[in-house]
C-alpha cells in the first residue's frame, strides 16, 4: 500500500506512462509531414483547381488570375475525343501489360535449373528492368525506326534494292513502304506497350525466381509419387505456393501500366495526333507542357485518373488488411 | 482557398527573394534565353558594348537554356523579376500581358523614331493598343532547294503554283521527292499550312483565322487545305515523315532524294553540317497561289520586355532604345546569322541572310508563325490536326471540323 502511494505521489511521467502509445506516432511525424505537404495537399489543390480556368499565371501583385467556372472542366471533358482516346488507352495498358505476368512466370521455370553458368543468363534476363525507362523508350523508337532502325533494315533487305539516284548518291527504291509504326495511329499506342513489356516482363520473372526458391521441396516430391508431372504439377502444387509472389507482380505490374508516362513522353509525346495519349500524359499536355497552360482543365483530368486510381488502391489496401487480419 | 493559400506563399517567396537579391539602384538585370554559341556571343557584344557607353549602371546577365526560359518566366515574373527580359511577340506575349506582367514600352518607341524605323513589326509588338517590347532579331521562311539538283535538270525557281507544280512533275520523273519534312514535333507542318494560306489568301485572313475569327470549315480555309492537298499529290513529301524531326529531314534533302524544304532560315547551318556546300542549296520565296495577292511572309521575331515588377525600369528603357539601334541591330545580327529589324540597319554578305533581307523588307505584312500567332490549346490542336491531314488527306473536313470544335472553346 505504501509503496502505491509514493508511486502515484512522485508519478511517472505522463511521457512515460503513454510511451507506447505515443513512440509510433513520434517516429512517423517526419514522414506525415512530408506525406501531407507533398501528398495530400496537392491532391485536394488539383480538385479545387479543376473548378478554375487558369493559365498558371499571377499578377504582378501576386493575386491568381484564375476564374472560377464550376463543373465546365468536367463537361467539357465529356465531349473531349482525346479524353476518351487517352482513357481507352489506359485500358488497353492496363489489360496488356498483365501479359507480362504469365511470360515472367514462363522465363522463370526456364530458368529455375541448374545449369553452369545460370546466373549469368538470369542476370541477362534480368537486365532490361535495370535500365531506366527512358533508355528503353529511346532504344525502341530506335528500334521501330522505318529509315534506320532494325525494322526499316530488315525492310529494307526484304522488299527494297539498291540504286543510284539523280545526283548519284546511294539511295533505296522499295516495292512498298516499310511500316512506320510509332507514327501510324493504329499501332503506335500497341508498339509503346511491347517496348513496356520488355523490362516489366524482367520483373515478374525476377519475382517468380525468388518464389520458386522457396517452393517446398517435399510437396514437390510427395506430388511426384502420387503421379503429378507438367501441367498439372504446375496448376495445382507449383502455383499455389507461388500465390504471394503473383499477388506482388499483379500489384506491380498494374503500377506499371499507369506509369506509362515516361515511355510516352520519350517514343511518341502522345502522338500522332494525341492517339497514343493516356490519362497522366494527356494532363501532362494540357496543363504543364509548352502547348498546354490550361491549368483547370488538366486538373479535372488529374481528378478523373485519380478517382479511377482510388479504386484500385481501396482494392489493394482492403486485401492488405484482410491478409493481416488472417496472420492474426 | 488553396488557391489563395498558394498566392500568399507566392507573394511571401516574392517578398524574401527581394530582399535577397536586393538590387541597388544602377543595378541592371537582364534575362536572356539562348547559350547557343552564335546568339550568346551576339548578346554577350551587346552587352559589353551598353557596359561601355554606360558605365553608371551595373549590368547583372542571367542567360539560360531557352526551354528552361520558357519554364521559368512564368515564375520569375511575379517572384524574382528582372528589369528586362527577353520573350517573343504575337500570341506568346499575350498571356503575360493580360496579367498585368509586361510594362507597355510606348515612349520608348516614341523618343527613338522607332514607329518609322520598326513599322513592319509594328503590328505584331502591340496588343490592347500599346507597345509591349522592342525586337531585336527576325529571320525569314521560304524554300531552300537543292540547286544542283534544279540545273542538272534545266528548271528555274518557280514564281508561281502552276511552276511549282509542273517542277514537281519533272523531280518527279528523275525518281527524286520533290518536298522534305519532319513532322514528328508537328510545327514544320505548320509552316507549310501558313505559306500556302497566306498565298491562297492573303495576310488578313491568317490574322483572322489565328485570332479565331474565321472558322476552319470557311470556304477560304478550305481552299487552303485542297491546295495543300493538291501539293501532296502532285508534289509529295517524304516518306515516315511523322516519325522525323526537322534535322533527321535534312538526311534526303543533304542525298539528293528529295530537293526542296519549306523552312526558317536557322536551317541553314544544318544542311552545311550536313555536307551540302553554298553552291549546291538556295532559296526562293513560295511561289504565288492566288494571282494577285500582295505577298505576305513569315518572320518570327526575338524582343525584349520590361516586366512590371522590374525594379530598375529607366535604365531597362535605356536598354531598350540602345538594343534596337541601327548599329547595334547590324552588329549582333550579323553574329547571330538573322536579320536586323531596323530599317536602317545593314545586313551581312551571307547570301541568305541577302535573299531573306529581300523576301522580308518588302512583304506586304509579316505572320509570326502559326504557333505565336494562335493561342497554345489552338495551336496544339490545329498542328496536330495538320500532321493528321498530311498523313491521310481523306480526312480532310473531319480534322476541320474537329478545329472547329476547338476553336469554339478556345476563344470564349
Amino acid at each position: 500500500m505504501a509503496i502505491t502511494d509514493s508511486t502515484t505521489r512522485t508519478g511517472p511521467s505522463w511521457f512515460k506512462r503513454n510511451k507506447l502509445a505515443i513512440a509510433p506516432w513520434l517516429f512517423m511525424i517526419p514522414a506525415l509531414i512530408f506525406f501531407a505537404i507533398y501528398v495530400v495537399l496537392p491532391i485536394f489543390e488539383s480538385i479545387s483547381l479543376s473548378f478554375y480556368s487558369w493559365n498558371g499565371l499571377y499578377r504582378a501583385d501576386g493575386s491568381s488570375t484564375a476564374e472560377w467556372v464550376g463543373w465546365d472542366n468536367y463537361v467539357k471533358l465529356w465531349s473531349d475525343d482525346r479524353f476518351w482516346t487517352s482513357l481507352g488507352n489506359n485500358v488497353l495498358w492496363l489489360v496488356l501489360f498483365m501479359l507480362a505476368v504469365p511470360l515472367g512466370l514462363f522465363i522463370a521455370l526456364f530458368l529455375n535449373q541448374t545449369v553452369t553458368g545460370m546466373r549469368f543468363y538470369k542476370s541477362l534476363f534480368f537486365f532490361p528492368f535495370v535500365i531506366s525507362q527512358v533508355v528503353v523508350g529511346l532504344i525502341f523508337g530506335w528500334f521501330y525506326n522505318p529509315d534506320f532502325g532494325v525494322v526499316g533494315s530488315v525492310w529494307k533487305a526484304l522488299f527494297c534494292e539498291e540504286t543510284v539516284n539523280f545526283v548519284g548518291n546511294v539511295t533505296f527504291k522499295c516495292s512498298s513502304t516499310p511500316p512506320d509504326i510509332l507514327s501510324s495511329a493504329e499501332f503506335a499506342t500497341y508498339g509503346i506497350i511491347a517496348a513496356g513489356l520488355w523490362p516489366q516482363i524482367a520483373y515478374c520473372m525476377i519475382l517468380y525466381l525468388t518464389g520458386l526458391n522457396n517452393v517446398a521441396a517435399d510437396q514437390i516430391e510427395a506430388a511426384r509419387l502420387d503421379g503429378a508431372k507438367g501441367w498439372k504439377m504446375l496448376w495445382y502444387v507449383v502455383l499455389p505456393q507461388l500465390k504471394p509472389a503473383t499477388f506482388i507482380a499483379v500489384v506491380v505490374t498494374v503500377i506499371g501500366a499507369l506509369r506509362s508516362f515516361d515511355m510516352i513522353a520519350i517514343m511518341t509525346q502522345g502522338g500522332p495526333y494525341g492517339s497514343t495519349n493516356v490519362l497522366a500524359y494527356y494532363m501532362y499536355e494540357t496543363a504543364i507542357s509548352e502547348y498546354g497552360e490550361r491549368y483547370g482543365y488538366g486538373s479535372a483530368i488529374a481528378t478523373v485518373l485519380f478517382l479511377i486510381m482510388l479504386v484500385y488502391i481501396s482494392y489493394f489496401l482492403f486485401r492488405m488488411y484482410q491478409d493481416e487480419k488472417e496472420a492474426r | 482557398m488553396f488557391l489563395k493559400f498558394k498566392s500568399t506563399v507566392v507573394a511571401a517567396l516574392a517578398a524574401t527573394t527581394l530582399m535577397g537579391s536586393a538590387a541597388l539602384a544602377g543595378d541592371l538585370v537582364i534575362n536572356f534565353d539562348d547559350l547557343n554559341p552564335g546568339p550568346k556571343k551576339a548578346f554577350d557584344d551587346a552587352v559589353a558594348k551598353f557596359k561601355a557607353e554606360n558605365p553608371d549602371i551595373n549590368v547583372i546577365v542571367n542567360n539560360n537554356d531557352r526551354e528552361a526560359h520558357k519554364a521559368a518566366i512564368r515564375n520569375f515574373l511575379t517572384a524574382d523579376a528582372p528589369d528586362v527580359t527577353s520573350w517573343y511577340p504575337g500570341n506568346r506575349m499575350a498571356p503575360f500581358v493580360d496579367a498585368g506582367l509586361f510594362q507597355p514600352v510606348d515612349d520608348v518607341w516614341d523618343a527613338n523614331g522607332f514607329h518609322d524605323d520598326l513599322a513592319a513589326i509594328k503590328p505584331t509588338m502591340s496588343r490592347d493598343g500599346k507597345i509591349w517590347g522592342v525586337p531585336y532579331s527576325y529571320y525569314q521562311w521560304g524554300i531552300y532547294y537543292r540547286k544542283d539538283i534544279f540545273d542538272k535538270l534545266g528548271v528555274a525557281e518557280p514564281t508561281t503554283w502552276a511552276e511549282l507544280m509542273s517542277t514537281c512533275g519533272k523531280l518527279k520523273e528523275v525518281g527524286v521527292t520533290p518536298f522534305t519534312i519532319g513532322t514528328k514535333f508537328l510545327w514544320t507542318a505548320a509552316g507549310v499550312f501558313d505559306y500556302i494560306n497566306l498565298r491562297t489568301n492573303g495576310y488578313d485572313v491568317h490574322n483572322d483565322l489565328t485570332a479565331g475569327k474565321i472558322k476552319y470549315t470557311d470556304p477560304r480555309i478550305v481552299q487552303t487545305f485542297k491546295n495543300w492537298e493538291q501539293m501532296i499529290n502532285e508534289c509529295g513529301f517524304v516518306d515516315n515523315h511523322a516519325s522525323m524531326s526537322w534535322q533527321d529531314a535534312i538526311a534526303p534533302f543533304a542525298n539528293g532524294d528529295a530537293a526542296m524544304y519549306v523552312m526558317g532560315n536557322f536551317s541553314v547551318g544544318g544542311y552545311k553540317d550536313a555536307g551540302l556546300t553554298n553552291d549546291q542549296i538556295d532559296f526562293f520565296q513560295f511561289p504565288e497561289i492566288t494571282a494577285g495577292m500582295p505577298r505576305a511572309e513569315e518572320a518570327p521575331a526575338d524582343a525584349f520586355f520590361i516586366p512590371t515588377n522590374a525594379k530598375n525600369p529607366e535604365d531597362a528603357k535605356k536598354f531598350l532604345a540602345f538594343i534596337a539601334r541601327p548599329d547595334i541591330q547590324t552588329e549582333m545580327n550579323k553574329t547571330l546569322g538573322q536579320l536586323p529589324i531596323n530599317s536602317k540597319a545593314e545586313v551581312g554578305d551571307d547570301k541568305f541572310i541577302q535573299e531573306g533581307f529581300a523576301t522580308v523588307s518588302t512583304a506586304a505584312g509579316l505572320a509570326q508563325f502559326y504557333d505565336r500567332d494562335a493561342p497554345a490549346a489552338m495551336a496544339k490542336a490545329g498542328m496536330e490536326g495538320f500532321q493528321e491531314f498530311m498523313l491521310d488527306t481523306s480526312k480532310m473536313m473531319s480534322v476541320l471540323e474537329r478545329l472547329d470544335q476547338v476553336q469554339e472553346e478556345v476563344y470564349k
